[in-house]
């Protein structure tokens, strides 16, 4: 029996990396979505948006690359779907310069379903360098940080620009942050200097580094990875219209995915320590 | 002179800055926006520094067939071919007429993105990896720890917050240790970490700390 404990501590790695591609790739299969529940940081943020009005502004600042594309994506979608819902004026800009290819094509694709028009409704101001320097000159002056959107247009005579140009003169700040620069910065260097309504969509893992912003206010609402993605996507999607087809919800899909990798390293982590006890005194491992 | 100059650059540029959280006017606001974008073009143009150094570093390795220089030889090649494209696609942004068949956006779409996702993906598997062999209770803290991470986990998903009659204790306990003991720890470190900037800030203002102008 000891003998078996210490050889199971000592499997092969590639044993542990099957299962955890079948952890992975079963769940998918799965015809059905586990169900779950809203955190109240999620349903903060969903409540400021839906209490906009028709011809307010919201800024997002869209950081993230095709890595965490999985967890901040399905937000992503859900918050545009959300904003063109409320008639709200969108401006986008983005500090990562691997964001673009991403962000743009789902924006163009959303704004369309809902027939909003370019330069009037919603524009796209592209990628900016700079970092923090970049996010304290959008404090200042979006139109002067961004002269021309990404379509070459001049900023400062766009139609959806009209009345505004610093960072607090949007509604909302929105920040969907996978690392720096992003949500941290943007709290650092502009938030508390002009007192921004700010959100923050981010991945699992700078969660709980942003809590104590939401919990001192200066985050009005937090999305951590793809759980907050998928309570988003819930929030926006309950009242969907009957008559139009519901869009793909990447994230709500992903939770069983979630579950079941969660459970099963949770399992070997039970397993490991074990094998670590019973082992443990009788031979070195 | 080459010394002295930069130090009241830096003393200059940084009170001015400074001064901005102080003086909320509209003169100074341009002031120090104007700075601003310097800092911004700057930035910008520190890609063009990184470019040289690439392949400063790089170039004599293949040349003199040093280690890996195969690899090298991809990271540059790959550089040549994403500038070139990159260069055309933005020639060809600037005139809707002419054609584009191999553009940026196809590296992007068919190798950045499936490349960039492998290697993110592979954490799951190094993660569950790790926690087997090496996450054990070897003492109390080591026990505690193992205790908050595998409850945060269970308590984050479908499976664990569904449990029932546990699983919405599960998810005030998840919460709770979130909230008190996470944001303790955090809000010390964040703290701690101000005071740390504030000081080398004032350090670098006042020219006593010299490191970023090289040498000593």
């Amino acid at each position: 029996m000891l003998d078996l404990l210490i050889r199971f501590q000592n499997m092969d790695r590639r044993w542990v990396f099957l299962g955890m591609a079948l952890a992975i790739v079963v769940p998918m299969l799965l015809p059905f979505s586990m169900p779950f529940k809203v955190d109240k940081r999620v349903q903060d943020l969903y409540d400021k948006v839906e209490a906009l009005e028709a011809g307010d502004a919201v800024y997002i600042s869209a950081d993230f690359d095709p890595g965490s594309r999985p967890e901040l994506e399905p937000f992503y979608r859900a918050h545009l779907h959300h904003l063109f819902r409320q008639d709200v004026r969108i401006v986008m800009g983005t500090l990562w310069a691997t964001a673009p290819p991403l962000v743009k094509p789902i924006f163009e694709e959303i704004a369309r379903e809902y027939g909003k028009e370019y330069g009037k409704d919603w524009t796209f101001l592209g990628y900016i360098d700079g970092r923090e320097l970049a996010i304290k000159s959008i404090g200042q002056s979006v139109r002067k940080t961004f002269p021309l959107d990404d379509r070459k247009n001049k900023t400062s005579e766009l139609e959806v620009m009209k009345g505004l140009d610093a960072a607090s003169d949007f509604d909302i700040l929105t920040s969907i942050s996978a690392g720096f620069p992003g949500t941290q910065a943007f709290v650092l260097q502009i938030q508390g200097q002009y007192n921004l309504q700010m959100a923050s969509a981010c991945t699992a893992v700078s969660a709980p580094d942003y809590i104590p912003y939401y919990q001192s206010g200066q985050l009005f609402g937090l999305s951590g990875g793809m759980p907050g993605s998928a309570q988003y996507e819930k929030l926006v999607f309950a009242d969907w219209p009957t008559d139009k087809p519901l869009p793909r919800l990447p994230a709500t899909a992903g939770m069983n995915v979630l579950s079941i990798g969660h459970m099963y390293i949770i399992l070997l982590i039970f397993l490991g320590n074990l094998a670590f006890f019973l082992t443990r005194g009788s031979k070195e491992v | 002179m080459k010394r002295t100059l930069p130090l009241i650059i830096t003393f200059v540029i940084g009170i001015i800055m400074v001064g901005e959280f102080f003086i909320p006017h509209w003169r100074y606001r341009a002031l120090t926006g104007e700075l601003l974008e310097w800092g911004i073009i700057l930035s910008a143009g520190a890609f063009i520094l990184g470019l040289i150094n690439l392949i400063q570093v790089h170039v004599p390795t293949v040349v003199k067939r040093g280690e890996d220089w195969g690899y090298k030889v991809v990271l540059l090649g790959s550089l040549a071919v994403t500038l070139v494209v990159g260069f055309r696609d933005g020639t060809a942004r600037l005139d809707p007429g002419m054609e584009v068949t191999f553009s940026y956006k196809w590296i992007f779409d068919f190798l950045y993105i499936p490349l960039s996702a492998t290697m993110f993906a592979l954490l799951a598997f190094y993660i569950a990896s790790a926690g087997f062999r090496a996450f054990r209770a070897r003492n109390a803290e080591a026990t505690l720890l193992l205790l908050a991470a595998a409850l945060v986990m269970f308590a984050s998903v479908p499976l664990g917050e569904g449990m029932p009659i546990i699983g919405d204790y599960l998810v005030v306990f998840k919460d709770w240790i979130l909230d008190v003991p996470n944001n303790a720890a955090r809000r010390a470190i964040f703290i701690g970490a101000a005071l740390g900037a504030i000081s080398t800030g004032l350090r670098v203002i006042l020219g006593l700390e010299r490191s970023h102008l090289g040498g000593d």
